[in-house]
């Protein structure tokens, strides 16, 4: 489902990635860990191709994102889920709305973006805050109006940047079951996180990022 | 259909946040559409009254002192025949004579002694209207003075030079002044766009982040700045109907001999300015968004 292959990566000069490679399977779920720098951050933009690589082959459902063009890259996102460490929600947007607009790009009709939404707010247990604007909820709650937002196109893929960055533990273990349950559904989940644990006894594979590669795979 | 949902639902509620902003560049977009049109309109009145006296236009053949009627007649054929004149009017020695009598009126004492008519005959002539330029007339009569049996052509030649000046620099003028009002309300819709491009900036990152395509994330931006201009033609299309209206009764009511091309102007007017005002503010909004990369 993605796929990196002798990738590498540098900002201004600093090399960030080298020769980076390695597979997640469809329908897994895997971690990155590592210390703050060590490239968890630029390993997901490079999968929604916020950013390019510099050298490497990086294939994601099926899209190898050295070939795409600037115009195709909507339509890759569309299959990426993203959930961000800052939210990216806009404040003026309802929580609703700010679900919706997830759809909204695609197209979807009125009804069915109220009916799929509708859903996703049940199961992220928003629905009684559909109304509300994202800066009346706590930072667990607009966590979860990020997750709805990113399942709501049912994409194949998903990715979470420290999806529990500031939540207290229970918060952070409903944000987990959320992942969870997506990835019942058949959603690939990569999530990037330095909090050891998320993965601890989940069974599931966790790469440590450091010194511009994989420094470790363990299984959670 | 589907991708203009979205972009309508932004745009009002964009038109209606912004309505301040909006409501000053719909304003100036007015104004210099009013100007412009008003300024067209001075422009396409004079220069049709310049045209109207250019019509009347005529050069003026002196035939030889010795000339004898088939010769005259040969000329005149020759004059008929010729494509760059219109109308051909022969005055005879004795014609001119009495026309000469009648303009002087009382004067016309001065005449009295002559022995003979010393005036010649002459042709008239009317050229066709696009051959009235300074340089095309000087030539044409030229070549007619070559003509044996003419003596002299003699024309207006100062009064045509000056009329081409003014009629040419209010042309150049409405050239000058139109693009720099086309410029204006262009760079107007644009700062206007610019600030809500900048003010959405978050959410534009979202949008992109989230796969909206550049023609989802452009459309409310190019919408909104074909609303603002087609509402600042459509209120300048009202502004120059009131001041055409207005004016041009004042005008024929001080200056009846006047005739204005236009006692009101076409309907097309005014549906023109609001379209001018709407391809123009695209115009800015497109150059605003610019190039949207991922």
């Amino acid at each position: 489902m993605i796929s990196f292959t002798n990738v590498s990566k540098s900002y201004e000069g600093e090399l960030i990635l080298k020769d980076f490679t390695f597979t997640i399977d469809k329908g897994e779920v895997a971690y990155i860990t590592g210390p703050s720098g060590a490239g968890k951050t630029t390993l997901l933009k490079l999968i929604y191709c916020a950013e390019r690589p510099d050298r490497g082959q990086i294939v994601v459902a099926g899209w190898d994102i050295n070939k795409l063009k600037q115009r195709t890259i909507p339509f890759l996102r569309r299959n990426v889920g993203i959930v961000f460490q800052d939210f990216r929600l806009l404040y003026n947007k309802t929580v609703f709305d700010n679900i919706a607009l997830a759809l909204r790009i695609h197209y979807v009709h009125p009804n069915a973006i109220r009916e799929d939404v509708n859903a996703v707010l049940k199961e992220v247990k928003l629905s009684h805050k559909a109304n509300t604007f994202p800066q009346q909820l706590s930072g667990g709650e607009q966590q979860r109006v990020v997750i709805g937002r990113a399942m709501v196109s049912k994409p194949t893929v998903l990715l979470a940047d420290e999806p529990t960055g500031n939540l207290d533990v229970d918060t952070s273990q409903t944000i987990m079951n959320l992942f969870r349950e997506i990835n019942a559904r058949g959603t690939t989940v990569l999530i990037a996180t330095h909090n050891h644990d998320l993965f601890h006894g989940t069974g599931r594979r966790v790469f440590f990022l450091r010194d511009k590669n994989i420094e470790k795979e363990i299984i959670g | 259909m589907k991708i203009f949902r979205y972009a309508f639902q932004t745009v009002f509620k964009s038109l209606w946040r912004e309505k301040w902003i909006n409501l000053l560049t719909i304003l100036s977009i007015s104004i210099g559409l009013s100007l412009l049109t008003s300024f067209i309109m001075i422009t396409l009145n004079m220069d049709s009254v310049l045209q109207r006296w250019a019509k009347n236009f005529g050069i003026v053949v002196y035939l030889d002192e010795d000339i004898n009627k088939a010769e005259e007649n040969t000329l005149k054929n020759r004059f008929l025949k010729d494509k760059d004149i219109i109308e051909v009017k022969y005055i005879s020695k004795e014609k001119a004579l009495k026309e000469l009598h009648k303009t002087l009126g009382a004067n016309a004492l001065v005449l009295e002694g002559l022995d003979e008519n010393p005036l010649p005959s002459s042709f008239e002539l009317r050229l066709k209207s696009s051959l009235i330029e300074p340089g095309l007339v000087k030539n044409k009569a030229a070549q007619i003075e070559r003509i044996s049996g003419v003596d002299e052509v003699q024309y207006g030649e100062k009064w045509l030079s000056s009329l081409y000046a003014v009629s040419k620099t209010m042309k150049l003028g409405a050239i000058i002044i139109g693009g720099a009002i086309f410029i204006a309300i262009t760079f107007i819709t644009y700062s206007t766009i610019k600030i809500f491009f900048y003010r959405r900036k978050e959410e534009i990152e979202t949008l992109k982040l989230l796969g909206a395509t550049r023609s989802f994330i452009r459309l409310p931006f190019l919408l909104e700045g074909l609303i603002i201009g087609l509402l600042g033609g459509i209120m300048s299309s009202l502004v120059i109907f009131g001041i055409y209206s207005f004016t041009s009764l004042k005008m024929v009511e001080f200056l009846p001999s006047i005739n204005l091309v236009m006692a009101s102007l076409p309907f097309q007017v005014y549906l023109i300015v609001p379209l001018a005002g709407a391809v123009v503010s695209i115009v800015g909004s497109f150059i605003a968004v610019g190039k949207i990369r991922y």
